[in-house]
């Protein structure tokens, strides 16, 4: 039986707190702790079976243009080799997240330097090496292919639905007592997940498994089935353990449909497994930021308007465009208010989701902009944003669900010792060192997506979840066992939660950081089902009821779940919908971020000496495993404030540093002492759970409080990120 | 005669091995992951950079047993030659119970995706059995050639602090039973040379540095195989042949440190983590430098004859080795000879060194009391980052406290590692005081023209070399208050 929910209103009934067997909210170790640091957790490339072969991307060496030829015969005539995968099934690119159909397909058309058009297979993994190696490619250059946003060649989109406009921006900025107008830029970025992007295909007649290193499967399943040209039914992508993905894994990408293909035409498996180097060029980037913001503000500090205009890219055909002013329209008041997006379409890797899309990069941005406006008015950074914390949604005229900025401000400052800054630029010295703090707040848009699980209890008391959610090291196999242990009265040890496995029942997905309250809330439903049938067999009402410890307790007996169940096994499906609730009410996470960093004087080296961030996202369901996403999308801030940066050759378009040795991600040395804390915090309208998702707010803003920092150690105001040690030097003069 | 042999012999994890069919540009990793079916260790990047794939390497070192972190993607398997490899696999604890290391990180969450988990543990694990009750600096250190995207690594940092509460290294089965494999490994020494494959799939390993230097003779053009942290890339990254491949980690000759008359010789194969345990006993600044270079994997691995002799710009220990006033030993069959080291950078890419020849030692004059030395490392990243600029400088005064002696080397300022000469000659003789510092600095114009690329512009180039002058006058001087930098923009 499954248990329906559509989320078209709040859900004030706190199930979870009928609950007694207290694990969610917990500090629960994952279960799956113990496989992966024994290094048994098996990725997608670490189950071959023994007959497989293994294929390697071609790739093409021109910006845009024709594969006119390949030269396959000279290839095939290697030792080893077994096909050469070309044609029209090839992906340019990988599909964007939650498309669930093909992306576009054909290797003839060339869009970016470094599309794969090609695949060489051979017995081992060498052989296909050299024979890729070996593949020559006939290519066509079509002359002048643009691949910088801001060549005026480039043909430049603004969608009417992105653009807002409301009251008179112009005025409100002539009238402002005081205002900032300025422009930043921020870098393409990398996901850099460490395990590079793999696909083992097998078919067993007309049907294809897929072993696979995926966030989204049931997307993806679609996805793969489209590309392929056969039915959804005869496609199973399996991937139990995800080396994570922060969006570069949401949609199925150009090694899994070669993949397929090659075990088609050969009858064997096939593994296809990304280089480094292709992980960066052939999947998916964060595109560059070209961003205006004006910010007009009263005598008293109070925004009269609020201007953010965006300029992004992407290749032709994609229709996802870094949506960088998605926190905007109603993170802080101002009647007035402008938000323009231009998508300018050119030859550069395609350009999708990577943690946090939007805020991570728009509302960094807004924030350095914000405290730029905080000097200029002469208020403190934190007071600036109190005084603009909005009653409703100022752009929708809605109210907000649960709103914990002002509490998140408030315990930042007072933690960090905020007190202690000296708003003056440079007045602390450490030797070589100049001093300063900055902070910043952090808002990311809240979702919930349709998602399904089902859960069985067993004869034997031992209830199991199955869906096809995936763990991309978020803390799902713990989560969703805490859920279902609390919902069914069981201890973690007998509940067992299988994921990565499309025969499951069709989840969220893990991306957008709603995977945790989506799929959860499907488990939530499931396990609800289950009691309505335990119910009936105890003849009661699930008020009477309480479950705990392998015990129904109803009246003033105890009961053991297996007497009860007396020989039966229950199943329940969960299915949740979003519905009427989100357009209801405005539902964001929030929260706030303080750093401390020392400037070197000699060599213009940023060091974050210290960080803290506070954030509120509705109920937490593992304490341990927020804290962790919290930590990890800091640390993502820490790299786009100072080190990471995807940089294009001008002429060509492709990546220059395609690699971890020039794509800067933090080390261990980069991370200080960082603080995370959590506030406690329901949100009715979000879900059943009253949980937010926390998987992204950690990133959103963070780099703004560092570069906030560093104004306030050394004067330099960075508004080309990140802000690497030749930017700040070279600002050092102008701020004595 | 040196007898010949056409296979290999290690130890993996409890296993003996022999291999016959061994190619010279086959990895570690590609070796335990596909022909052994041992998948814990992961392939990240196949470069070096992020230790998803780190084992540990155990070899017989001075009559010791030594284990050691490296690289398994960039490792070639034909280098393990009478080694001892423990991979992840090998790590157990009692019956059902975890491993010390492994236990401590799920305790302490430091594992989310995981993919990253299995090359920490082995970083951990080998400073575990080094150091039980390692520091903050030491856990650091360690973990230098790890990445993580997922922890942030303070979850990690935690867990290395509490591993010795949940065991002892002493009882690890790698310590228990180190007499058992210090003898398997010993009796896997014949002193024959090991030559498998022909043509572009050949590989030798010399019995002895003789040996190598007959090997040289007669095949002048082979790649010479040291710590393969560069060499390692050729194959994984720019997809090169280097066959013939002749491999000397082994070779116990080229690993010898000595001291003789105040000047230290060290063998070219000696790695950067051996040197550094002499080297920061000497020159404690060179030692700090030594910690910046990689990762720990790295260190363990690449050697300062490596740094050398492939000549990079922005090899780290040609400028401090330059400024100490080092001299480099090449030797081609029986012939030596011996010149300063930095006329052995010649230009960009070239180096004096003929066909047939091969670094053995480089020998640097260790400093006295009276001498003040420094080498700043300036980076984007803080660590395993590649060196925007680096400046070295050796300093004497006379007791009138002008400067008798000034020796001042630079890396990344220009094609080669490179004397500041015009520098040195504005400082000579002059008192060693702000004026006579700030006034030389204009001479730097004359010595470096440097270049912008991807890791630093020019303009910053030059500021940079120049201001990493004055802080070593500062530091020299014991210069209290903060130190000013007057002028942030590039003549
Ligand atoms: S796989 Fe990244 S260092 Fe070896
Ligand atoms: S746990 Fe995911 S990379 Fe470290």
């Amino acid at each position: 039986m499954t248990l329906h929910l559509k989320m078209d209103d709040r859900d004030d009934r706190y199930r979870l707190d009928d609950m007694v067997q207290g694990l969610v909210g917990t500090p629960t170790d994952r279960p799956e702790g113990k496989l992966k640091v024994s290094g048994k957790a098996s990725y997608a490339m670490d189950v071959l079976p023994d007959d497989v072969c293994h294929g390697v991307l071609v790739r093409a060496t021109i910006t845009h243009g024709k594969l006119r030829d390949l030269d396959t015969e000279a290839v095939r005539a290697l030792p080893g080799i077994r096909t050469v995968i070309t044609g029209k099934r090839m992906l340019r690119n990988p599909a964007q997240g939650m498309a669930g159909k093909a992306p576009v397909q054909g290797s003839d058309d060339i869009a970016y330097f470094g599309q794969p058009v090609a695949l060489v297979v051979a017995d081992t993994l060498e052989q296909a090496r050299h024979g890729a190696l070996a593949l020559r490619l006939t290519l066509e250059a079509k002359g002048d292919a643009v691949v910088n946003p801001h060549d005026p060649d480039a043909s430049v989109e603004m969608p009417k639905k992105e653009q807002v406009l409301i009251g008179d921006l112009d005025e409100a900025m002539k009238k402002a007592a005081f205002s900032v107008d300025q422009h930043y830029t921020t870098p393409g970025h990398s996901s850099a997940a460490m395990e590079p992007h793999a696909s083992v295909a097998h078919w067993h007649g007309d049907s294809v498994t897929l072993r696979g290193s995926y966030q989204m499967l049931a997307y993806n399943k679609a996805e793969l089935a489209d590309a392929l040209g056969i039915s959804e039914k005869n496609v199973r992508i399996l991937a139990p353990y995800v080396g994570g993905g922060f969006g570069a894994k949401l949609g199925i990408s150009p090694e899994a449909v070669a993949a397929a293909l090659a075990s088609k035409e050969l009858g064997v498996p096939v593994a296809v497994s990304m280089t480094r180097q292709q992980v960066f060029e052939t999947t998916m980037r964060r595109s560059e930021t070209n961003q205006r913001i004006r910010l007009a503000a009263d005598e008293n500090g109070l925004l009269t308007g609020i201007g953010h205009e965006a300029l992004v890219s992407n290749l032709p055909g994609e229709d996802f465009s870094e949506p960088v002013t998605q926190a905007t329209p109603f993170l802080y008041r101002g009647e007035n208010r402008e938000i323009v997006h231009k998508i300018a379409r050119i030859h550069r890797t395609c350009a999708g989701s990577v943690r946090a899309p939007g805020e991570a990069v728009g509302l960094t941005v807004l924030e350095i902009a914000m405290d730029e406006l905080a000097e200029k008015a002469g208020i403190d950074p934190v007071e600036l944003r109190k005084k603009n914390i909005p009653d409703q949604d100022p752009t929708d005229q809605i109210p907000f669900s649960s709103h914990a900025l002002a509490e998140a401000l408030d315990e930042g400052a007072r933690r960090f010792g905020w007190d202690k800054r000296n708003p003056k630029p440079r007045s602390t010295r450490d030797g070589e060192w100049f001093v300063g703090m900055g902070m910043a707040s952090a808002v990311r848009v809240n979702m919930l997506i349709e998602s399904k699980a089902r859960v069985t209890l067993s004869a034997d008391g031992r209830a199991m979840i199955e869906t096809d959610m995936t763990d991309i090291g978020t803390g799902t196999y713990a989560i969703l066992g805490q859920i279902a242990g609390e919902m069914l009265g069981l201890p973690m040890e007998d509940v067992e939660t299988r994921l990565g496995d499309t025969e499951f029942p069709p989840a969220s997905g893990s991306g957008g950081s709603f995977g945790a309250a989506s799929n959860g809330t499907a488990v939530l439903l499931g396990c609800e089902e289950i009691r309505r049938q335990l119910c009936k067999k105890l003849n009661c009402e699930d008020a009477d009821m309480t479950l705990k410890g392998g015990y129904a307790i109803v009246g003033n007996k105890r009961i053991a779940l297996r007497d009860v169940l007396d020989g039966d096994t229950l199943v329940g499906e969960g299915h949740v919908q979003p519905g009427k609730a989100e357009k209801k009410v405005r539902q964001a996470t929030y929260g706030s971020y303080f750093a401390e960093v020392g400037v070197n004087s000699v060599t213009g080296e940023t060091r974050l000496r210290r960080m803290l961030g506070v954030f509120a996202a509705g109920r937490i369901l593992n304490a341990k495993t927020a804290r962790s996403q919290c930590l990890g999308g800091m640390t993502f801030g820490i790299g786009m404030a100072l080190t990471e940066e995807l940089i294009h050759d001008r002429r060509d378009g492709h990546m220059v540093n395609h690699d971890f040795a020039e794509y800067h991600l933090p080390v261990n040395a980069d991370v200080p002492q960082i603080e995370v804390v959590l506030l406690e915090e329901r949100d009715e309208w979000a879900n059943p759970l009253q949980a937010k998702g926390i998987g992204e707010l950690g990133i959103c803003g963070a780099a703004g409080s560092i570069v906030n920092a560093i104004y306030n150690a050394c004067g330099v105001r960075v508004r080309q990120l990140p802000a690497t040690l030749d930017k700040v030097i070279d600002g050092l003069d102008e701020a004595t | 005669m040196v007898e010949v042999r056409s296979h290999i012999r290690f130890l993996l994890n409890g296993d003996d091995i022999t291999l016959s069919d061994v190619k010279p540009d086959e990895t570690l990793l590609d070796y335990l992951r596909l022909r052994r079916s041992l998948r814990g260790s992961k392939e990240g990047c196949a470069e070096g950079d992020c230790g998803a794939c780190t084992v540990l390497v155990g070899r017989l070192s001075g009559g010791g047993l030594v284990y050691e972190s490296v690289n398994g993607c960039i490792r070639f398997l034909a280098s393990l030659e009478g080694c001892h490899v423990v991979t992840v696999e090998h790590l157990n604890g009692q019956g059902d119970s975890l491993h010390p290391v492994q236990q401590a990180m799920v305790d302490f969450h430091g594992s989310q995706c995981g993919f990253c988990t299995p090359g920490f543990v082995m970083s951990l694990y080998s400073l575990w059995m080094r150091t039980p009750e390692p520091s903050d600096a030491a856990i650091e250190k360690a973990l230098q050639g790890n990445l993580c995207r997922c922890t942030g690594y303070e979850a990690i940092i935690r867990a290395a602090r509490a591993i010795s509460s949940y065991g002892k290294s002493a009882n690890d089965p790698l310590a228990l039973e180190r007499a058992a494999i210090t003898a398997r490994l010993s009796a896997l020494r014949d002193g024959a040379r090991v030559e498998i494959g022909s043509g572009k799939e050949r590989l030798v390993i010399p019995a002895d540095v003789d040996d190598l230097a007959d090997i040289l003779v007669t095949s002048p053009n082979a790649t010479i195989v040291s710590g393969s942290t560069d060499v390692g890339l050729w194959v994984t990254k720019f997809m090169r042949d280097i066959a013939p491949a002749v491999f000397i980690g082994n070779l116990e000759g080229l690993r010898i440190i000595s001291e003789t008359d105040g000047v230290l010789s060290i063998g070219a194969g000696v790695s950067y983590t051996e040197a550094h345990a002499v080297l920061s006993r000497h020159v404690p600044a060179l030692g700090a430098l030594i910690d910046r270079i990689g990762g720990e994997q790295v260190r363990n691995m690449g050697t300062i004859g490596g740094n050398i002799a492939n000549g990079s710009p922005i090899g780290d220990t040609p400028p401090p080795l330059i400024a100490l006033g080092a001299s480099v030993t090449l030797r081609k069959g029986g012939e030596r000879r011996t010149l300063d080291l930095e006329d052995f950078f010649i230009a960009y890419g070239k180096q004096d060194r003929a066909p047939g020849e091969f670094v053995e030692a480089v020998h640097v004059p260790l400093p006295g009391a009276e001498v003040k030395f420094a080498a700043y490392k300036v980076t984007k990243r803080r660590d395993e980052d590649i060196t925007s600029t680096l400046g070295a400088f050796r300093l004497e005064l006379a007791h009138d406290g002008t400067v008798a002696a000034i020796r001042i080397a630079y890396g990344g300022m220009a094609a080669t590692p490179k004397r500041a000469r015009a520098v040195e000659a504005a400082l000579l003789g002059k008192p060693w005081t702000e004026e006579t510092v700030e006034a030389a600095l204009a001479a730097y114009a004359e010595d470096f023209t440097p270049l912008t690329d991807m890791r630093a512009s020019a303009e910053y180039r030059a500021l940079a070399g120049r201001n990493l002058l004055l802080r070593f006058f500062a530091e020299t001087t014991g210069f209290a208050g903060p130190l000013t930098i007057s002028r942030y923009k590039a003549a």
